[in-house]
């Protein structure tokens, strides 16, 4: 949920993704400026923040770093719900992540928040040589689907503040300031008490 | 149903893992004498066949399994030709107490498989060896079961090492281990380096994480690893495998599937689903099996533990799994009996060899009860207060954890936490700030439970469960509640300054009361720095007391000393670990006990363990102590712990629904009550 309040905005942003991505990656690079060479796998998921400064206001982001081996799949709404933004990542070296990415934007599109701020990033830019996923294949998807789209690199730290800031500037267009709270929450309280009066 | 393997019922109704508590050892029945001392060595005629045909064993992994399953099938075909009646030459008493202690607690009829190697270390190449696969009623516990004695000669391929063995770990470090890496089963690095201060503690040396992932049952790395551990499913699709891609051992899992359905339903007559093989032995070598639903768990090793401590590491191995997945993952089996499990599990193989890890240090693992780390009474208190005030909102456990020691713990009403559940959450690594979904296999095995994580400092850490997927941000605003409390009761820097002095030091064990100044119970932590630690630099504690492990019944909860300079190293810690291992399932031997005291004495210690209706005390003496004045060291240690009680256990708060149960049964059964229950008599 993205909260404003005197130029401030909380923003809950989730990064989805296949194992291996390098989603925790990318989230190490952009709140402690570090990266591991052997990022443990993520269990469960974990939780971040940091805050940015754009233009004259700030954007806090709470960001769910979730793990993306399948058993949690059935989990990640509980993560996604709610959420301002979502970063979509897939490793340029695997074209099964890049497939795992179209299932969650997808997901996402079916499921989440429609106003939510989508991004797609092809982590691992580093590893040219390896590359199995074409940049123009990426870009042409995330155009069809108005996603943002850029490669990025965890360890070479190429594009991880970018995305974050390109998000936080494309927040508040996206959440417009009349409806400031969580879409869901309030969904479900008029749902709650639609149902509520349909037992009374 | 054999009495000798009751399942004693758990609060929440779920069985008590027949692990190393209140399990039969059969195998150590040879070499203890109940109720005496004894200067046996460990290796007791039970582990070694007293067949007189010397069958030269000492073979690969893959070879035991190809002779195995040829044997087995011998058996199946040439049921004629082979079947004997009554047992055959080759078996000893102690096979046939094997078969009866080991009966299935969950099968009506049981198959014990015993694989007889016997070791030769000379010869090399020429191998045969007698299997026999042994059946009997359980419930009858008579001797009249169908026996097969199968002799089967096998070409082995012999290793390239220069030792014949496959396994150079039987024969401690050889050249062909040391070659292939640092499996901390095969070669145990002693640095000099890493012993600082006299006290290491051995976990502090491990690198989490699967390592030989290039490896498969066709290396001979692989093979050579000392220990094993196998998760499979009922098709034999490898789910985890502790050395090697589990992809690559598909073959071999089916091998071990095939094992144990030709078990279970392969061969002989009529109604005998339900059999189970519970155990293999092969030379040096026990296969140990755990059959689990749809899910298989198997070890093979050569390390020498006890069957009932395997049985008891396979057990926490499954729970871990239904820990990270619980047990409605049964369900995939029912659907599609070729499940493939190992997606589900991706990225947890450091969970898991993290609890195989602390199979070799952390007593918890058999001892069933959990530690806390010293702490002042007060100070253990107000951590427990404000923990208590967030249970009353809403979360169900609230866990403040110092690496595997507890600082404190609260549940909510009727909720009741198992110490294998608390070891296996522990266990379960999560980092910074996390809320993941769990299952506690003890508390709930069917459901999902959220937990929140926050590390507190590096090693401090908050859990709270719950049971509602969306009270991320309630528990969020728990914890910084919590911590704001804890900052300024000053409860941190109290936690921080436990773990660098450490509890209970051997050198601080009162010597008598009376020549020691002041207090004769003094506090933890409160010794002058130029204590009497230095009159005895280099031998533990007085009259050779090298380390001491006290578990309390009643609280579920376990205090061991820090380790001292005569077991200074990870090597040596490990060994004395193994050593309290084997005890433990010697004194818990349901066939012959349980045994209320053991003397015994070998060529690394002398080990004097004592176990009451209150509590159990194992420690570790220097080999040449002596008897009557280890004896007495004993009785101080007991009082020691009983004079700083309230400082190096949790009080009061048993999270642990049944423990006003047992106080109420103990005593009915047993009207001395108290702590220490009259001391151990000369």
């Amino acid at each position: 949920m993205a909260t404003i309040g005197h130029n401030n905005l909380n923003a809950k942003l989730v990064l989805l993704g296949d194992m291996g991505a390098g989603k925790s990656s990318l989230v190490l690079r952009f709140v402690k400026g570090q990266f591991l060479e052997f990022q443990e796998s993520t269990i469960g998921a974990a939780f971040f923040s940091q805050t940015l400064a754009v233009n004259d206001a700030t954007v806090k982001f709470e960001i769910w770093d979730t793990a993306g081996q399948e058993r949690y799949h059935s989990l990640a709404p509980m993560y996604y719900r709610g959420a301002a933004a979502a970063i979509i990542v897939y490793d340029i070296t695997s074209a099964e992540s890049f497939a795992r990415a179209k299932k969650w934007v997808q997901e996402l599109q079916k499921q989440g928040n429609p106003n939510m701020v989508m991004a797609l990033a092809g982590n691992k830019a580093d590893l040219e040589e390896r590359r199995c996923v074409p940049a123009e294949d990426a870009r042409a998807y995330a155009e069809e689907n108005g996603l943002f789209f850029v490669e990025t690199s965890a360890k070479t730290a190429q594009n991880v503040n970018e995305i974050f800031y390109e998000i936080a500037k494309k927040l508040p267009r996206a959440q417009p300031p009349q409806n400031p709270a969580g879409m869901v929450l309030v969904d479900r309280q008029t749902d709650g008490s639609r149902a509520s009066t349909c037992c009374s | 149903m054999l009495p000798k393997c009751p399942i004693v019922p758990r609060a929440n109704g779920y069985p008590i893992v027949p692990g190393a508590c209140g399990f039969p050892s059969p195998m150590a029945s040879d070499s203890v004498s109940p109720s005496s001392s004894s200067d046996s060595a460990y290796d007791s005629a039970a582990y070694q066949n007293p067949n007189p045909n010397p069958n030269p064993s000492d073979k690969p992994i893959n070879a035991i399994d190809g002779q195995l399953m040829s044997s087995l099938v011998l058996a199946d075909s040439t049921d004629s030709v082979n079947h004997e009646e009554g047992p055959p030459s080759s078996v000893n008493e102690g096979d046939i107490v094997d078969a009866n202690v080991l009966a299935s607690e969950e099968s009506d009829r049981t198959v014990m498989v015993e694989v007889d190697v016997r070791e030769e270390e000379e010869e090399e190449v020429q191998r045969s060896e007698a299997v026999v696969v042994e059946e009997r009623e359980t419930g009858g516990g008579g001797g009249e079961g169908e026996v097969w004695r199968v002799n089967s000669e096998l070409e082995v391929d012999a290793p390239d090492s220069p030792n014949s063995s496959g396994y150079a770990g039987e024969r401690g470090t050889s050249s062909a281990s040391s070659a292939c890496g640092t499996g901390e089963d095969d070669i145990c690095q002693v640095r000099d380096g890493d012993f600082v201060n006299g006290v290491v503690e051995s976990q502090a040396v491990w690198i989490p994480g699967k390592r030989h992932v290039d490896e498969d049952d066709a290396s001979m790395s692989w093979r050579q690893r000392k220990k094993h551990f196998f998760i499979l499913s009922h098709s034999g699709k490898p789910i985890y495998s502790r050395h090697g891609d589990e992809h690559k051992l598909a073959g071999f899992s089916a091998t071990l599937q095939a094992i144990i359905s030709f078990v279970e339903n392969g061969y002989a007559d009529e109604a005998n689903n339900g059999d189970r093989v519970k155990l293999v032995r092969a030379g040096k070598h026990q296969v140990v099996f755990l059959v689990k639903g749809p899910i298989y768990l198997v070890c093979i090793s050569c390390t020498e533990e006890p069957f009932e401590s395997l049985r008891g590491q396979l057990e926490l191995l499954y729970g871990q799994m239904i820990l990270i997945l619980t047990k409605s993952v049964n369900r995939c089996f029912e659907k599609n009996p070729k499940f493939d499990m190992t997606p589900l599990l991706g990225g947890t193989d450091v969970v898991f060899s993290s609890l195989i890890h602390s199979f070799n240090w952390n007593p918890a693992t058999f001892l069933h009860a959990y530690t806390c780390l010293p702490l002042a009474y007060p100070t253990r208190q107000a951590a427990g207060a404000i923990l208590q005030d967030v249970a009353d909102s809403g979360v169900l456990f609230a866990i403040l954890m110092c690496k595997h020691k507890v600082v404190s713990l609260v549940g909510a009403q009727k909720a009741s936490l198992h110490p294998d559940d608390m070891l296996l959450l522990s266990n379960f690594v999560m980092t910074s700030e996390s809320f993941s979904p769990i299952c506690l296999p003890r508390y709930n095995p069917m459901a999902f439970l959220y937990a929140y994580v926050h590390y507190l400092d590096a090693n401090t850490y908050l859990m709270l469960l719950t049971t509602s997927s969306d009270a991320f941000y309630h528990l969020k605003e728990c914890r910084l509640h919590i911590e704001a409390v804890l900052l300024k009761s000053n409860v941190l820097s109290e936690v921080q300054r436990s773990m660098l002095d450490g509890g209970m030091h051997v050198e601080d064990v009162p010597v008598d009361p009376s020549p020691r100044s002041g207090s004769a119970s003094p506090h933890l932590g409160q010794h002058s720095p130029e204590r009497v630690r230095e009159a005895y630099t280099g031998t533990g504690g007085p009259c050779g007391l090298w380390h001491f492990m006290y578990r309390s019944i009643y609280l579920d909860q376990y205090v061991s000393s820090e380790f001292s300079s005569p077991i200074g190293t990870p090597k040596q810690q490990k060994r004395l670990h193994r050593a309290y291992q084997k005890i433990y399932a010697s004194m818990h031997d349901k066939g012959f006990g349980p045994h209320r005291t053991q003397f015994r004495r070998d060529e690394n210690y002398v080990l004097l363990c004592w176990v009451t209706q209150d509590f159990e005390l194992y420690a570790a003496f220097d080999p040449l102590a002596d008897k009557a004045l280890a004896i007495r060291t004993c009785n101080r240690v007991c009082q020691w712990v009983k004079d700083v009680e309230n400082e190096i256990f949790l009080l009061g708060a048993s999270p642990f629904s049944w423990w006003g149960k047992r106080i109420e049964k103990c005593f009915a059964e047993w009207p001395v009550g108290g702590l220490i229950a009259g001391h151990l008599r000369l």
